[in-house]
């Protein structure tokens, strides 16, 4: 009997909304291979932002920096014929297969052979540039850069959007009309214009402090959130779940974190004005500023139309604030949208980053893929073609990965949204 | 109808106003003067000011009755005594933990103000001073000191009287900061004139020190001188070229609209036949590859489009010329790469958009009616269609105006896309703005146009 409860509970918690849309998302191969992707660069990133620091920390130049004029324009080491046989007659060239990197002759038996070629094949595995910089290295640097213009600009556009979208259609009337006119205004300025025009006027330059500023902001964050858990723990509904012996961090994170995530939301809001005045953010914050536009418009229909919902006019019947029921009952039935668009948005921010960056008004003095891309430009034409493959061939499969994954999510979550987001 | 476009064109009106103050915040108040970023460091204060004067950079922002000069720019001694190091008897206190940082004039002497440049004639300007007086009285005066050449002839008198000098205020005794301000007027000669303090009986302590001068009335601001530069549609001159911004306007739509109209017809075309076959061969193999294939294009990006496009068709193979602007074969690589770089994307929205009618209940009995695929297809699907593509179309119609920025570089096209990107290099403000502005009230016509067509194409929609 009490199995049965608890096995009819289970069923109808992962028929949810977000239990149903997960299932989905594991059943399409697609998505869950664009999902490792994704996590692999993520990875790329992490090691990408360690060597930064550490080297930072150790105020050495860092690897990808490092400029070696005699090993420039090194091709990827698979064209090097790391295994060939050597010709010991010029041991001269440094990179040609008779030597290895540290200019030693080659070794004559097969192991000692296969071990050199293994070395050589390792050094510089996608060649150097015109100042002997690791092509490799730079590219990871490439992808840490673009995570963490992808994070910080949803983590300037969600806040905005979701809040002036909930405020839009909750209240209606006066608010509405004014955030109505906030956004088309806003999305009337031609996208990268604005971009442009922004991060002309804001300044060039300055990166890599917030990561600071990170780091000052969890704190308050991590405050709010204990208190608030503090007090949900002694709600019905957390007994209830424990009593059906449910553990502690499915209740944590499945029970509790949905209905103190409006904290999470509502903490980089009020960081967002503080974070503009310290003009740190520049180019990103142009990014950010024009992103969450589209997001507003989407959320402010979806909340005009659940307010008529019955659990919405329960919630009013029991005498609840409106921001209450915005935030902890209507948020949470939203949700998804910032999902989706986060998704979407994301390859979106890669591509105006490198763009930007090409132009020289992004990133200043980081191997971001756009500055690799417009140095590569220029050495494509004396046909050094692998920086430019491997950089396209970086941005090639974050993006696409991130434009399927979006999709999968959107056909789990929403299919709806289909035709009003591009 | 009528009345539906009336007030759609007045429902206009808010959101136009609000993209004039978005660009005003921006430039002007976030961006402030960009005089000496664009001109440079080693530029003459008089340089600076007119370059503020001929945009409006030094008036009040909203409301207000004075504006700033350069003629005397250094505003406070935290740092240092700036003009005032030069002169006698003045020594400089530098900035304590209650005090602020002042310089002191010993007294029993005339001190001159140091100006960077002549004020102009018979305008009022103001002194704007913080100062303590420990004892003794300090005066204000302006000092006209004429030299016989300085008046020629215009005013015999004055220049036999060899000047005059006026006592503008007085000043007193106070033991504690205080702020005044005293109004004088420049006079006719001005280049004669002399701002000095006299001091008597006690060292006049001076922690800030500003000069103002009074506009016509209290609208004379950046706000109306915009407002009034767009109502004139004068854009202003571009600091770079030194040609009017509007004449510039005019010189690089053409090109422009030469890349950008054959890149968006081609390309609606193209991409509406293959969502055509898409929903032709709706959940086939050639629809899912089509799928696949559009999602690849799209993940490629722009610049290696362009890159790879210029090296291997125009470099490597030579089938079109590289760069340019001469005769139409300039244009056809450029095309191609717009129309390839766009084509993923516009196929999955307008297949979308084609599988969304295809599961319709018309299109059922249309086909259990017998009526034939391509029957269907044309006569139904695509006029039925045709709400969300003309959308779509209608929308990026203004995107069209700016020309595409960096197919406009790459290949040396001089539209205004390529002329968005030197001005943004070159800090060159008014072209910046003009750009953004005229970019965004193109799209809020379209929008208006949208909305008409709307009303036009679909019955549905109600109207009034």
């Amino acid at each position: 009997m009490n199995h049965s409860i608890t096995e009819s509970l289970n069923h109808s918690i992962s028929s949810s909304l977000w239990g149903d849309a997960w299932r989905q998302l594991r059943r399409n191969r697609i998505a869950v291979a664009s999902f490792w992707i994704i996590v692999v660069y993520l990875a790329m990133a992490l090691y990408g932002e360690g060597v930064f620091w550490y080297f930072h920390w150790k105020d050495m130049t860092p690897p990808y920096q490092q400029t070696n004029l005699r090993e420039e324009y090194l091709s990827p080491s698979v064209f090097r014929h790391p295994f060939a046989v050597s010709s010991v007659d010029d041991p001269g060239a440094v990179g040609s297969p008779a030597v290895d990197h540290r200019g030693q002759p080659a070794a004559k038996s097969v192991v000692a052979r296969f071990r050199t070629g293994l070395r050589t094949l390792a050094h510089h595995p996608l060649g150097t540039d015109n100042l002997g910089r690791d092509v490799f290295q730079r590219t990871v640097q490439g992808a840490r850069i673009a995570f963490q213009v992808g994070i910080i600009t949803s983590c300037i556009a969600i806040p905005i959007g979701v809040i002036l979208g909930c405020l839009a259609g909750y209240f209606g009337g006066k608010t509405d009309d004014f955030i109505v006119w906030l956004y088309s205004t806003f999305s009337s300025i031609p996208d990268l214009l604005f971009i442009m025009a922004i991060a002309m006027v804001v300044g060039k330059g300055l990166q890599g402090v917030y990561l600071g500023i990170g780091l000052t902001t969890w704190v308050n964050l991590c405050r709010l959130i204990r208190g608030e858990v503090m007090k949900h723990k002694t709600r019905p509904y957390v007994q209830v779940a424990h009593a059906l012996g449910l553990g502690p961090f499915r209740i944590m994170f499945r029970h509790i974190l949905p209905n103190v995530f409006h904290i999470v939301i509502i903490t980089f809001s009020l960081r967002f004005p503080a974070a503009i005045s310290t003009e740190v953010f520049m180019s990103f914050l142009g990014i950010g500023l024009t992103t969450w536009v589209n997001l507003c418009r989407l959320i402010r229909g979806e909340v005009m139309k659940h307010k008529t919902r019955p659990y919405v006019q329960a919630a009013h019947a029991l005498g609840l604030g409106p921001f209450r029921i915005m935030f902890r009952h209507i948020l949470p039935n939203v949700f998804h949208i910032v999902i989706i668009t986060f998704s979407l948005r994301f390859p979106a921010a890669i591509s105006t980053e490198v763009f930007m960056s090409f132009l020289g008004i992004g990133v200043q003095g980081e191997p971001s893929w756009g500055i690799m891309i417009s140095n590569a430009r220029l050495r494509l034409w004396q046909g050094v073609w692998w920086e430019m493959t491997f950089v396209t061939a970086a941005i090639f499969f974050i993006v696409l990965a991130f434009n399927l994954l979006g999709d999968a999510l959107r056909d789990a979550l929403d299919p709806r949204l289909r035709t009003s987001e591009r | 109808m009528l009345r539906y476009i009336i007030r759609r064109i007045f429902q206009m009106i808010p959101t136009v106003f609000g993209v004039i103050v978005i660009t005003f915040i921006l430039f002007n108040i976030v961006g402030g003067s960009p005089a000496a970023m664009t001109l440079g460091k080693n530029v003459s204060p008089k340089a600076l000011e007119e370059f503020d004067e001929q945009r409006g950079f030094n008036k009040p922002l909203l409301l207000g009755r004075w504006s700033a000069t350069r003629a005397y720019e250094n505003t406070t001694f935290e740092r240092n005594a700036g003009p005032w190091r030069q002169v006698e008897g003045v020594t400089y206190t530098a900035p304590q933990r209650r005090e602020p940082g002042h310089i002191t004039l010993a007294p029993g002497k005339d001190y001159a103000l140091p100006l960077a440049f002549k004020l102009k004639p018979q305008v009022t300007y103001q002194w704007v001073l913080k100062y303590r007086l420990l004892s003794g009285t300090a005066a204000f005066k302006t000092v006209h000191s004429y030299q016989p050449d300085d008046v020629t002839g215009a005013k015999p008198a004055l220049a036999a009287a060899g000047g005059f000098e006026r006592q503008i205020r007085l000043l007193t005794t106070n033991s504690a900061w205080q702020t005044v301000k005293i109004p004088f007027n420049a006079g006719a000669v001005p280049a004669t004139l002399k701002l000095t303090v006299h001091t008597e009986g006690g060292a006049l302590e001076i922690c800030a020190l500003k000069l103002r001068r009074q506009n016509a009335n209290w609208f004379d601001t950046q706000f109306v001188f915009y407002l009034s530069q767009i109502a004139r549609l004068d854009f202003g001159k571009s600091n770079f070229t030194n040609q009017r911004v509007s004449q510039m306007l005019k010189d690089g739509i053409g090109p422009s609209l030469c890349l950008t109209a054959p890149i968006f017809f081609v390309e609606l075309v193209v991409a509406v036949s293959i969502a055509l076959l898409c929903a032709f061969f709706r959940n086939t193999l050639v629809d899912r590859l089509i799928v696949v294939i559009a999602v690849m294009l799209m993940s490629v990006n722009y610049l290696v489009w362009i890159i790879f496009g210029q090296y291997m068709l125009g470099y490597r193979w030579g089938w079109f010329p590289l760069w340019g602007f001469e005769s139409w074969t300039f244009l056809l690589l450029p095309v191609l790469i717009g129309v390839v770089s766009g084509l993923g994307g516009n196929v999955r929205f307008y297949r979308t958009i084609m599988l969304d009618e295809m599961y319709r209940d018309y299109v059922r009995t249309a086909f259990a009616k017998g009526v034939s695929r391509p029957g269907v297809l044309f006569k139904h699907v695509l006029k039925n269609a045709m709400i969300p593509i003309l959308t779509n179309v209608v929308i990026v119609i203004p995107f069209l105006y700016t020309g595409s920025l960096l197919l406009e570089v790459f290949f040396g096209i001089p539209g205004l896309g390529n002329m968005y990107i030197n001005a943004i290099n070159y800090s060159d403000v008014d072209v910046i703005r003009a750009i953004v502005l005229i970019g965004s009230i193109l799209y809020v016509i379209a929008n208006l146009m949208t909305d008409l067509c709307y009303a036009l194409f679909d019955p549905r929609v109600k109207i009034g």
